[in-house]
């Protein structure tokens, strides 16, 4: 490989990692307000989160990244591919984000709420100052190992002609009729960046199980 | 007049599904009054405690905080959550299980709603919350984490948060069940404290000498109702039911 091929597998990654990054940091938030809007438990708006995480958790993200990015136009606008791409894994992390910070909320302890409300916290004052304090450290294994999910299936924005770091290896090999070497840089860089994870997920494990004792 | 009382209990009842666990309860705690309620398990003594801040709602009667409904308003509607919190900060409650926040430190458990229900600032309540840990013996734990102290060191905490907020009345839930019993006396030895400070408080106890000895007045719960209600040295000495004798045959 040469030094051009480096540069393309080097911009592959960047953007494998910023448009993951994106995705993952409106996820996560976006996937708690589905949780709280979830747990007030409104008549219709329950229902179709409800119909929205079972439809999101059940569709493969090659085709919902496909189905975003053609059905735009019809719908009167074009979308960036990038900007599809996002929308496509954010809405897939956002439907499993939602579930975790979910079980989160119900899992918290009854004991530690009634010490809350017992000082006269108010429900809110309860939940930013008690709870979520505590639910991101719980939540948190859950949640670096749903990005690590979301970065494994990131490749599949290639479809709507994303030149990810998988999609790269692609076109290098075109070019050199060499496939192994680019791929197995690939492979590296992705493991490189797995690896972050699962070294974060070991630390926020370590925190949590403080907590719980 | 509800305005003399520090807790005024009228004709509570409560059922949990189709078992009553409280029936027509009546109660009155003076300002500096020290009232100990006794019973056998499933008495309902917990749960007319945890009434009284509305961590359970009655099914029918009124309780007064200073003069102030909690749970209700003067027409009967149910309070919204900002009032009730208002009226809840008026009580300081003490549980069986301690219920500390494990990711605060024992300072900013006791600082935590003087700060963001009472608006103190952070100085005035840490100078405040020192005081108190001083009070309960835990000047020296102020940074440790409720995860490294023992049952008793958690209750005390558990004591000073509550007091924090410098509530009317102070509601003991079996304070000294969850311990160990080398633990339990320096546990009453901060109520018994308390006590001769002038702290209102309402306890819910099994430690049948610190119920004689710290309190004003003990009332007898048996399924639900009042049985029998006096002074400790009458309720001890010269119990009128039968019922009270035998528990406190079982229980001397």
């Amino acid at each position: 490989m040469n030094a051009s091929a480096w540069q393309m597998l080097f911009d592959g990654a960047w953007t494998t990692l910023w448009i993951s990054a994106v995705s993952i940091a409106i996820g996560v938030a976006a996937g708690l307000i589905v949780a709280l809007i979830r747990l007030a438990r409104i008549p219709v708006v329950d229902q179709i989160l409800v119909l929205y995480v079972s439809l999101a958790r059940a569709t493969p993200l090659v085709t919902l990244a496909l189905f975003i990015f053609l059905s735009a136009p019809t719908l009167g606008f074009g979308l960036d591919r990038s900007v599809a791409g996002i929308l496509a894994l954010t809405i897939n992390t956002t439907a499993f984000n939602a579930e975790i910070w979910r079980s989160g909320f119900r899992n918290f302890s009854r004991d530690q709420r009634e010490a809350a409300m017992a000082t006269g916290m108010t429900p809110w004052i309860t939940f930013r100052r008690i709870m979520l304090p505590q639910m991101v450290i719980t939540s948190l294994p859950g949640l670096i190992n749903e990005m690590s999910f979301l970065i494994k299936g990131s490749p599949a924005i290639a479809v709507i002609g994303v030149v990810d770091l998988t999609r790269v290896t692609n076109r290098i090999s075109a070019v050199t009729y060499e496939p192994l070497p680019p791929i197995l840089v690939a492979c590296a860089l992705y493991m490189a960046i797995i690896g972050v994870l699962v070294w974060l997920q070991r630390l926020a494990e370590r925190r949590a199980n403080r907590l719980a004792t | 007049m509800p305005e003399a009382t520090a807790v005024s209990i009228r004709q509570l009842s409560k059922s949990f599904d189709d078992v009553e666990v409280l029936r027509d309860v009546n109660l009155e705690v003076t300002p500096g009054e020290v009232v100990t309620i006794l019973g056998a398990s499933g008495s309902g003594k917990s749960t007319l405690l945890r009434c009284i801040n509305w961590l359970e709602q009655p099914d029918r009667g009124s309780i007064h905080i200073a003069g102030q409904r909690i749970g209700l308003d003067d027409a009967g509607k149910r309070m919204g959550a900002k009032a009730l919190a208002r009226v809840r900060a008026q009580t300081g409650m003490v549980f069986q299980s301690f219920n500390l926040w494990p990711h605060l430190n024992v300072l900013h458990n006791v600082t935590e709603a003087p700060i963001h229900v009472m608006g103190k600032s952070k100085g005035e309540a840490q100078t405040h919350a020192r005081e108190l840990l001083e009070k309960v013996g835990l000047s020296d734990k102020a940074v440790a984490y409720p995860g490294t102290l023992s049952g008793g060191q958690k209750q005390r905490v558990a004591i000073a948060r509550a007091l924090a907020m410098q509530p009317e009345v102070m509601l003991f839930d079996e304070p000294t069940s969850a311990l160990d019993p080398e633990l339990v006396g320096e546990v009453l030895t901060v109520i018994k404290d308390l006590s001769a400070e002038g702290y209102t408080m309402v306890i819910v106890t099994h430690e049948m000498s610190f119920a004689r000895a710290v309190s004003d007045q003990v009332v007898f719960l048996d399924k639900g109702i009042i049985v029998e209600r006096a002074d400790p040295e009458t309720f001890f000495e010269r119990p009128a039911t039968e019922r009270v004798q035998r528990f406190l045959e079982r229980h001397g």
